[in-house]
């Protein structure tokens, strides 16, 4: 096995029986701080592992796509090969951390809806919020692969919530990192423990890393306390949730667009005459009972393909209402 | 023999087909057409007799989506491919042929009308000096047909153009009086004035103007019934 990366808290190493997959060792190291405070617990590894392990295996039972395959042993995962995104999503339901501090709010303001927000990985410049024109701009991301982190980061904050106030815990925030594969499929990866997430309980109690940072007492026992809570959860009884997705349809270039011509001829009638060109397509908005994955990606290709487009002549463009549920009457981006 | 369904020819009716009495009534001036109207809903089951199937014009499903689009994706068109398959005659006829491309029988598609208007009007169409099944005994005859149609467009890839034109499957192009196919008469901005298209096996034609309004002198014209004798004909190959 040779190791091809060591993180701050995790070393990969590649499988001997597979180039696709990689061998994710969780050690003991607890850092804060980018690393600033570093301590080595003994079992922080072993908790971290099988927290990461029992989520990721909910999430895919869920439909969402992770680069978990199986766990090996008490601190390694299998997992499939991918290349990282240079940056973190972090999902968060209420102020607290670097974004309470931020904006000089009280930790536990409730935000009006869960917000993702983009995080350079960078030790160096400790990991600094970055905006999604940026990200593109630089070329780490392209926008559709943006949408749909940003879009699977929403989904993933509704089934962790909904599983945690199962067992009377609250999902204040969360970071999530993601992968490509060689086939351009996009995955959940890295983990999701109480190091990469904030979970409080009834009484504001932290189960996570913030009792490390804030040395408020044993990390070890709420993280296995943690672990003994999701145990707990009845991961069955959460539905699957309905995503809105739209479907933009517009002839190609080159093709000729008589209601768009109308159109145009009508508006300048009304008398506007910066009215050059009008290309008229549709919108379909649909409602779809399955995790946002790339497999529903892929099926959403199918439908443009079979029926709502005609690819000989038209354009497709698949985009995702901003906090858009099923239900939802059509509003649009907030 | 008495409880032995005859059905020779079958025309499908889809919910917004409103030329299937027109078509029903033109082929029953053909001697020896055994026709059929079959509901959609009624599935591929119902066209296990079949030796033919004619789809008429209208506008199914309201013509949502794209005009044909949502006909095409019905179970009752997997036995039409089925048919078509074993070389049986299809013919769509204006919105009939638009389903036809939609479900992938015919290359192409219909788009709107470049004028971006419902054209309705007589129309002289040059068929083709190559014989094919349905234009048999009409090699480069001049036919007077109406068309009726918001998207009779004709579109398809340059690729397509050219297997279309090197295998002779345009039977039909819109010209004037005098078979002169010049844009000036094209009524809906079709590639090379194209108004019907037959597939590679040559059992499978379709068109935009309408055969069955032109099936008698009484109409204005009895152009169309040559075609849909020559189908008739087809179906007893």
């Amino acid at each position: 096995m040779r190791l091809i990366h060591e993180g701050k808290v995790k070393r990969v190493f590649s499988d001997p029986e597979s180039d696709d997959r990689l061998i994710v060792e969780f050690t003991d190291a607890i850092t804060a701080g980018d690393g600033e405070r570093r301590e080595i617990i003994e079992g922080k590894g072993a908790v971290a592992c099988e927290t990461t392990a029992l989520l990721f295996g909910y999430l895919e039972d869920k439909g969402l796509a992770t680069h978990f395959i199986r766990q090996l042993d008490e601190t390694r995962l299998v997992c499939r090969k991918v290349s990282i995104f240079p940056i973190e999503a972090v999902c968060r339901n209420l102020a607290a951390g670097s974004f309470a501090r931020r904006y000089g709010l009280e930790d536990g303001r409730p935000l009006s809806r869960p917000l993702v927000e983009f995080f350079l990985k960078s030790d160096e410049l400790h990991d600094p919020l970055i905006t999604a024109d940026a990200i593109i701009r630089l070329g780490l991301a392209t926008r559709e692969e943006l949408d749909f982190i940003r879009r699977v980061t929403l989904a993933v904050n509704y089934y962790l919530g909904t599983l945690l106030s199962q067992v009377g815990l609250r999902l204040v925030d969360f970071k999530l990192e993601f992968g490509r594969t060689d086939d351009g499929d996009i995955l959940i990866a890295d983990e999701i423990s109480g190091d990469t997430m904030r979970v409080w309980d009834e009484s504001g109690g932290s189960l996570d890393k913030d009792v490390f940072r804030k040395d408020k007492g044993n990390v070890l026992e709420v993280y296995n306390l943690l672990l003994e809570k999701l145990k707990e959860t009845r991961p069955k009884e959460v539905p699957v949730r309905g995503e809105v997705v739209r479907v933009l349809v517009m002839p190609k270039e080159g093709i000729k667009n008589p209601p768009g011509e109308v159109a145009r001829k009508a508006l300048l009638r009304l008398g506007f005459e910066e009215v050059e060109e009008v290309r008229a397509g549709k919108v379909f908005r649909l409602c779809l009972r399955r995790a946002v994955s790339p497999e529903m990606l892929g099926r959403i290709e199918e439908m443009n393909t079979r029926l709502l487009a005609n690819p000989i002549a038209e354009a497709t463009y698949v985009g995702f209402d901003d906090n858009g549920n099923c239900g939802d009457s059509f509003s649009g981006d907030e | 023999m008495w409880g032995l369904m005859i059905m020779a020819i079958a025309v499908i009716r889809f919910p917004g087909t409103n030329n299937e009495n027109d078509v029903m009534r033109a082929l029953g001036t053909i001697p020896g057409a055994e026709a059929q109207l079959v509901p959609s809903r009624l599935g591929s089951a119902a066209l296990k007799e079949a030796d033919g199937v004619i789809i008429p014009g209208g506008f199914s499903y309201g013509d949502y989506i794209r005009a044909g689009a949502v006909a095409a994706a019905g179970e009752i068109m997997e036995g039409v491919k089925e048919l078509a398959n074993d070389g049986r005659p299809v013919l769509g006829i204006c919105n009939g042929f638009q389903i036809l491309t939609e479900c992938g029988l015919l290359p192409g598609a219909l788009l709107p009308n470049t004028s971006a208007r419902f054209v309705c009007r007589w129309v002289y169409l040059r068929v083709s000096e190559q014989t094919t099944a349905f234009t048999e005994g009409l090699e480069d005859a001049v036919l007077k047909m109406p068309v009726a149609h918001a998207d009779g467009n004709y579109y398809c890839t340059e690729n397509d153009l050219t297997v279309l034109n090197l295998h002779g499957l345009v039977p039909l192009r819109y010209s004037d009086e005098n078979g002169e196919t010049v844009p000036a008469v094209n009524p809906n901005g079709s590639i090379d004035n194209i108004a019907a298209v037959i597939n590679e096996a040559g059992n499978v034609m379709g068109m935009m103007p309408h055969p069955e309004r032109a099936s008698r002198p009484s109409l204005g014209s009895a152009d169309g019934l040559a075609i849909l004798e020559n189908f008739v004909r087809s179906t007893k190959c």
